[in-house]
């Protein structure tokens, strides 16, 4: 298979997404940023997976944006260009599906994206908690901006009565 | 054989094979692994959190200190992500400083891990000759730097010491005493029956599966696959330095040593490679407190692989978020795979066969949660619980 430039893969995305591609930067070598929809992300990832090769995600980011929760997902093009997949969700219910089942190692990331940022993954295997433990209350996704660093920690010690 | 029946062994948090907290809980059934499910977090200390509390210069130091191993990897990483956020780059002096210490970081810690392979196989002169000649590494790294670890050499814009002439003659000299060492290790690699008995053939993960599970770093390339951030996403002077990516098809815990040890050849050639075409000029630029509005994708190949940093600035002396995913998270998946299938008294080897690093992997939110905090669980609450989400 050709290896692919960057302007070649955006085209290849363009090609295969049409107008459901929103955006699509590439602001510097081997760095593209695409936006779509929360509901094409996983026509999106077969469309890498199957047409570009592209098995390999380095991980999701999660960001609060205040009335939304954005992801991004990092893949990387034959190692070297890294292709990030950017959309946007609800807050307030924020979900979306999974793609485990089209990239097995996302498994963790969507894990910890739903630990931090409460990010439902519909279709994930097991979303039990990851990172936070066992006795973390409900319901509070410590990198969201409703909560400082201080805060957190005043919440965790008055859960615990010291 | 099969018994026909399934037991869950609890392995960790605390556990003498591990160096550092972590729980997994294996179903095995007789003296063979079925599934494996991993809890991580016990290392969580929150620094993507505190890194949005803290100004750009004050996070250099806490990327540091994300790692103990491979701090310069962080900083590295977390330094050219800023500084392509103010569309400035470090001077040529500076990026080949960078790729010395970058270099000398994967030998000490290559030649760590080898010493913790060699023990957990119970090979533990390996484990003291290992341990002993790393210290050559580690005295250099003091000369440079004036510390073993948490070198402090990155800054925003370049780095913060020079390697001088009379620097680089005393490291071009140890290295030549290293690199006896090292051919000596891969000899006794491929002689040695107790390391050949405990590791060919043990822990395999197929090429395929390697990809599929995204796994990175040396587990990947003893795999068979030729993937390394160095080669394929250039960044500080990779693309000036020539260098072999070290493959191995064995796909086991014996392809993983190799490469480990191969790299280190590699990674001698090119410092010296460095140490004699280092360009002159400035170690660095000055840079503005602020960042403009912005976001950047870093990516580094760490000792254990690729490390990715994702960075959002929205204008102001702090970030908007900062994201960090270690290699050792990105091997879990692949880790589980190997583990599945093998004997109880491999787990030890084959776990320490992805080099994991907890401290990296557990970095994110907050701290002081198990604060000296005795609980007594009732044997109710006891069978009620959710022991790692089973």
């Amino acid at each position: 298979m050709k290896i692919l430039s960057d302007n070649e893969v955006i085209g290849e995305i363009r090609r295969a997404l049409g107008d459901r591609l929103l955006d699509a930067e590439n602001p510097r070598a081997r760095r593209i940023f695409i936006r779509i929809r929360s509901e094409d992300l996983r026509e999106t990832v077969s469309f890498l997976s199957r047409e570009l090769d592209v098995k390999h995600l380095s991980t999701i980011t999660g960001i609060d944006l205040g009335k939304e929760i954005e992801l991004i997902y990092h893949f990387s093009y034959k190692g070297s260009i890294e292709i990030s997949v950017k959309l946007t969700i609800d807050r307030d219910s924020p979900e979306v599906e999974s793609i485990t089942d089209l990239i097995p190692g996302a498994v963790l990331y969507e894990r910890e994206v739903h630990d931090i940022l409460g990010v439902k993954f519909t279709g994930h295997p097991d979303l039990s908690r990851l990172i936070l433990p066992e006795e973390w209350p409900d319901g509070v996704h410590p990198l969201r901006k409703d909560y400082t660093y201080e805060e957190l920690r005043r919440m965790i010690q008055a859960e615990e009565g010291d | 054989m099969s018994y026909g029946s399934t037991i869950k062994v609890p392995f960790g948090p605390q556990h003498p094979a591990l160096k550092e907290p972590e729980n997994f809980t294996f179903i095995v059934d007789g003296d063979i692994i079925v599934d494996v499910k991993p809890r991580i977090g016990y290392n969580h200390r929150g620094i993507e959190k505190a890194m949005e509390a803290r100004t750009y210069i004050q996070n250099i130091y806490l990327a540091e200190r994300i790692c103990g191993i491979c701090s310069d990897a962080h900083t590295t990483c977390y330094c050219q992500a800023i500084e392509e956020l103010l569309d400035i780059e470090a001077p040529p002096r500076a990026k080949f400083i960078r790729l010395i210490i970058a270099e000398l970081e994967r030998l000490h810690s290559h030649s760590l891990w080898i010493g913790i392979a060699a023990h957990q196989i119970g090979f533990d002169t390996l484990f003291m000759y290992a341990w002993h000649d790393r210290e050559i590494i580690m005295d250099l790294l003091e000369y440079i730097s004036g510390n073993r670890v948490n070198y402090a050499m990155n800054t925003i814009g370049g780095v913060r010491r020079d390697i001088s002439q009379e620097k680089a003659d005393r490291i071009k000299r140890n290295l030549e005493v290293f690199e006896e060492r090292v051919k000596y290790y891969i000899k006794t690699v491929n002689n040695e029956p107790t390391i050949l008995k405990r590791t060919v053939g043990v822990g395999i993960l197929k090429p395929r599966d390697a990809v599929e599970l995204c796994a990175v770093g040396p587990t990947l390339r003893a795999s068979g696959i030729k993937n390394d951030v160095r080669r394929d996403d250039p960044y500080i002077s990779y693309d000036e330095v020539p260098f072999n990516v070290i493959t191995d098809d064995g796909c086991d815990v014996f392809a993983r040593i190799i490469v480990r040890c191969e790299e280190m050849l590699e990674s001698i050639n090119m410092i010296r490679y460095a140490l004699e075409h280092m360009p002159t000029g400035r170690m660095r630029v000055r840079v503005p407190m602020r960042v403009p509005e912005g976001e950047a994708v870093s990516r580094v190949e760490a000792p254990r692989g690729e490390l990715i940093h994702y960075v959002r600035s929205n204008g102001t002396s702090r970030p908007e978020r900062y994201k960090v995913r270690s290699p050792t998270l990105g091997n879990i998946p692949a880790l589980c795979k190997m583990l599945i299938g093998q004997h109880v008294a491999d787990i030890p080897i084959v776990l320490a066969g992805i080099d994991p690093c907890f401290a990296c992997m557990d970095r994110m939110e907050i701290l002081d949660i198990h604060k000296g905090k005795r609980r007594i669980l009732s044997l109710e609450e006891l069978k009620g619980r959710r022991w790692n989400g089973s």
